[in-house]
């Protein structure tokens, strides 16, 4: 590979016997080809670029009629062009629980009519710089809204002020974000501490308000995790003094796979005593659940889950799961949308929407309410 | 395809292929060709500059994307990664690749973020802050205070009669070690207390330098990473892909360590100077003649990089070693020293680059760089630096950043969604392989 190209080179009268000899080596015929044709003509030079850009417009024609059904189908609805466009903007876009706020919000511009909704959100799960990156965006394109999921508390505080600065309102939805609380309309999320309230009731409804307890922490320095947490502590300790808690102090890290490691040594400690387990979020009730099947406890032991998928639903069918507690992705998308046209229309916001936390237990879950949240609406084309 | 003939072909020219320099030799076409290697990136950017600004202008309400808002947009959103892929270039045309240079971003980053929270300057002076006192003070106050009721809890009960011997005597034994332990902690307490308000009274004069020893650790982070890079490429032979491979996870580790496995999180309002927030902000009383302190920073060091890679002995070093290594050690050039440097001077690049991740971010976030040094080196090879080295320009990396940050921003804008931005993306950095390929051909032809 590495001689002949430069043996071509060096004697150019050769290319043709090397455009003929080696008929059998397709390598060879791919290389000379480039050297005796596109030599010649200067403006092949160029064919590269011109090609790219024929990928850039083909596939920007090709995104543009998609994104038009989209996001054109809410305004569609209303009358005439859309008057307001609002940027959604998640913490990801691959996650269900995303699609199903995107669901939820595109619902409320269809009702309101006259809304079109651009959903974007960092290209990888996590990042902050791009999702500053699209915030700053959209504040470019002068969007007459921005409905903002905030990755990082601390990070994205400058870029909501920007908004600001060019008069653009900001919802914040799912997570908390810092600073002035003038620069965002309105703060549209689950309450947390209710959520784990609603946990300690299920559990200690479950056990009799007898037993012995486990909570499982999720991370340390993860804001929303930690209000479920102080709610289901306090709310144990306050209307179920005899639940007695074997251990408050685990953290079962971010993935299933580092929860079942943990949960696996929490089951094999307190064994004897354990009557119940409270995982704070999907992928550590995730890894719970292997667990608790592993160590033949399944069923055995009250475990309380946060957030639903369906290994965790079908494992309440199995009788493993005795309680999900399920926040309303759907109604964040929308009640944020809501909220942000109303200012924009002039009227009062409350700064604080809550969107509501219920618990799925194997007694109610096949009601039509609890289906649509353990099986929540996602937004599709 | 990266067996071009690039590394063999310098044995037959006795210029190696050099872009920037010697257009003298070679006759016409290889001035057409030069041209249009340092030329290429630009009509590249304007290309897709262009298409954006029209597919903008037909949108409803009129066009944003011309404007000098989005100017200015961008300008902020590509400089930390073109100033990390000016190091990567030198990298590039050296012949080298570093797949570390995203975490070790992030772990100068989380460096300046940790050393600002932390007080630096202060524990550097005293070995301690303010913070740290005081929680210390409060632990002995705390437990004091809970010593104290104890102690008199076991009095009451030792006071009411008809208590069993041996528990009589069981609480006897725990009220001497409380004591003890309160004595020791009276004693220790003025001392801890004494500790804080001289670390306070210190903190005055100290605390001021910290922002400028947090800074000079990032990038000495950044530079030692690199040089670690280098020395272990050079001492053990390994190729740089593997060893960077290796050390990308491991500067990875080492910011999680440093972080606690979270984020960095220093007091915007008092542990976070001014000037740091303001760096890449482009907020209107951020701006200094149109642009924050960090562009023109970063335009400052990308001259300076261009002037070094063409007049210095270093820079001919450089070239040499990425066109062919073999040529490089019979010609007398000290390969292993060269590598080293070159390395450690990417790491510099890497840490002023974390700098500018820190003041984007305001938080160390020790997983900020996964993923990152792909974007860096797609911008050194969209702006045509050669995979297989000795080739790649100043000009031409900054052209590649900012490619990749119009289409970004250019997607967000026209509402397309982030599956069409990513085809898009790899389309032209394949696009731009493309060109370097036909046009290292083309050299070697001529």
């Amino acid at each position: 590979m590495r001689s002949t190209p430069i043996k071509y080179s060096r004697t150019p009268s050769t290319s043709l016997s090397g455009a003929a000899a080696p008929r059998s080596s397709t390598p060879v015929r791919g290389r000379s080809r480039p050297q005796s044709q596109c030599w010649r003509k200067t403006s092949l030079r160029f064919l590269p670029l011109v090609l790219a850009c024929c990928c850039l417009l083909a596939a920007g024609c090709g995104g543009k009629t998609e994104d038009g059904t989209t996001a054109g189908s809410p305004g569609a609805t209303g009358d005439g062009p859309a008057k307001y466009t609002f940027a959604v903007i998640p913490k990801g876009t691959t996650h269900e629980f995303w699609k199903s706020v995107h669901a939820g919000a595109v619902n409320a511009a269809m009702e309101i009519g006259g809304v079109e909704i651009l959903w974007k959100g960092p290209l990888l799960e996590n990042d902050r710089e791009g999702q500053i990156n699209v915030v700053q965006d959209f504040i470019t394109r002068q969007v007459n809204g921005i409905i903002l999921a905030p990755l990082d508390s601390q990070a994205l505080v400058d870029y909501v002020a920007e908004a600001g600065d060019a008069n653009i309102p900001v919802v914040i939805f799912d997570s908390g974000l810092e600073g002035p609380p003038e620069n965002f309309v309105s703060y549209v999320a689950t309450e947390n501490y209710n959520g784990g309230a609603l946990a300690a009731r299920r559990m200690g409804e479950k056990l009799g308000g007898k037993g012995d307890v486990v909570l499982l922490r999720y991370n340390p320095g993860s804001e929303s995790t930690g209000q479920r947490e102080a709610g289901f502590l306090e709310t144990l300790q306050k209307e179920f003094p005899e639940v007695n808690i074997l251990s408050s102090d685990e953290y079962a890290g971010t993935t299933p796979e580092s929860s079942l490691d943990k949960a696996t040594q929490v089951l094999n400690r307190h064994r004897e005593e354990i009557d119940g387990i409270f995982a704070v979020c999907e992928p550590n009730a995730t890894g719970v659940l292997q667990a608790l099947r592993e160590n033949e406890l399944a069923g055995k032991v009250v475990f309380v889950a946060f957030d639903p998928n369906t290994d965790l639903t079908s494992g309440m069918e199995q009788g493993h799961v005795h309680g999900i507690v399920l926040q309303d992705p759907v109604a964040m998308g929308y009640e944020a949308v809501y909220a942000l046209h109303r200012h924009l229309q002039g009227e009062e916001v409350k700064r604080r929407i809550p969107t509501g936390e219920y618990v799925a237990t194997p007694e109610n879950m096949n009601t039509p309410e609890m289906q649509q949240l353990l099986h929540p609406e996602q937004f599709q084309k | 395809m990266t067996d071009s003939p690039a590394p063999s072909s310098p044995k037959q020219q006795p210029a190696p292929s050099v872009p920037a320099r010697g257009p003298a030799e070679g006759g016409p076409r290889r001035h057409w060709s030069l041209l249009g290697s340092v030329v290429g990136p630009f009509l590249a950017l304007i290309a897709v500059v262009g298409l954006f600004g029209a597919a903008d202008s037909m949108q409803g309400e009129g066009g944003t994307f011309l404007t000098v808002r989005n100017l200015q947009a961008l300008s902020v959103q590509t400089a930390p990664v073109a100033v990390a892929a000016l190091g990567m270039t030198v990298i590039i045309i050296a012949g080298g690749i570093d797949l570390s240079a995203g975490t070790a971003m992030a772990l100068c980053a989380t460096v300046l973020a940790w050393s600002l929270k932390e007080d630096v300057a202060l524990v550097i002076r005293t070995g301690g802050n303010v913070q740290s006192a005081a929680v210390d003070v409060k632990e002995a106050e705390d437990r004091l205070t809970e010593i104290d009721r104890n102690l008199s809890a076991a009095d009451r009960q030792l006071e009411s009669s008809g208590l069993p011997a041996p528990r009589r005597e069981r609480l006897q034994n725990r009220r001497t070690s409380l004591q003890k332990e309160q004595q020791e902690l009276q004693t220790a307490l003025p001392v801890l207390q004494q500790r804080l308000s001289s670390m306070e009274q210190q903190s005055a004069t100290w605390t001021r330098f910290t922002p400028a020893v947090a800074v000079v650790l990032a990038v000495a982070t950044g530079c030692l990473c690199g040089l670690l890079n280098g020395v272990i490429i050079s001492a053990l032979q390994v190729v740089p892909f593997i060893v960077t491979l290796g050390t990308m996870t491991f500067y990875l580790g080492l910011a999680k360590m440093l972080a606690e496995e979270t984020t960095v999180r220093p007091d915007r309002a008092t542990q976070v100077p001014d000037w740091l927030t303001d760096f890449l902000s482009i907020r209107s009383h951020a701006q200094i003649g149109g642009f924050p302190l960090g562009v023109w920073l970063a335009i400052l060091l990308a001259l300076l990089l261009a002037v070094v890679l063409r007049y210095s002995v270093f820079s001919r070093h450089v070239f040499a070693l990425g066109s062919s290594e073999a040529t490089a050690r019979l010609c007398g050039i000290n390969v292993a020293r060269n590598k080293a440097a070159v390395y450690a001077l990417g790491g510099l690049f890497i840490g002023i680059g974390g700098l500018y991740q820190f003041a984007r971010l305001s938080v160390g976030e020790p997983t900020a760089g996964i993923g990152l040094e792909l974007r860096v080196i797609a911008a050194v090879v969209i702006g045509g630096g050669s995979l297989s080295g000795g080739r790649g320009s100043v000009p031409g990396t900054l052209a590649g950043a900012a490619v990749m940050a119009v289409i970004a921003s250019g997607c967000t804008q026209l509402g397309l969604r982030n599956p069409v931005q990513d085809i898009v993306l790899g389309d032209i950095i394949v696009a731009a392989v493309t060109v370097d390929q036909i046009r290292q051909r083309r050299l070697a032809a001529g």
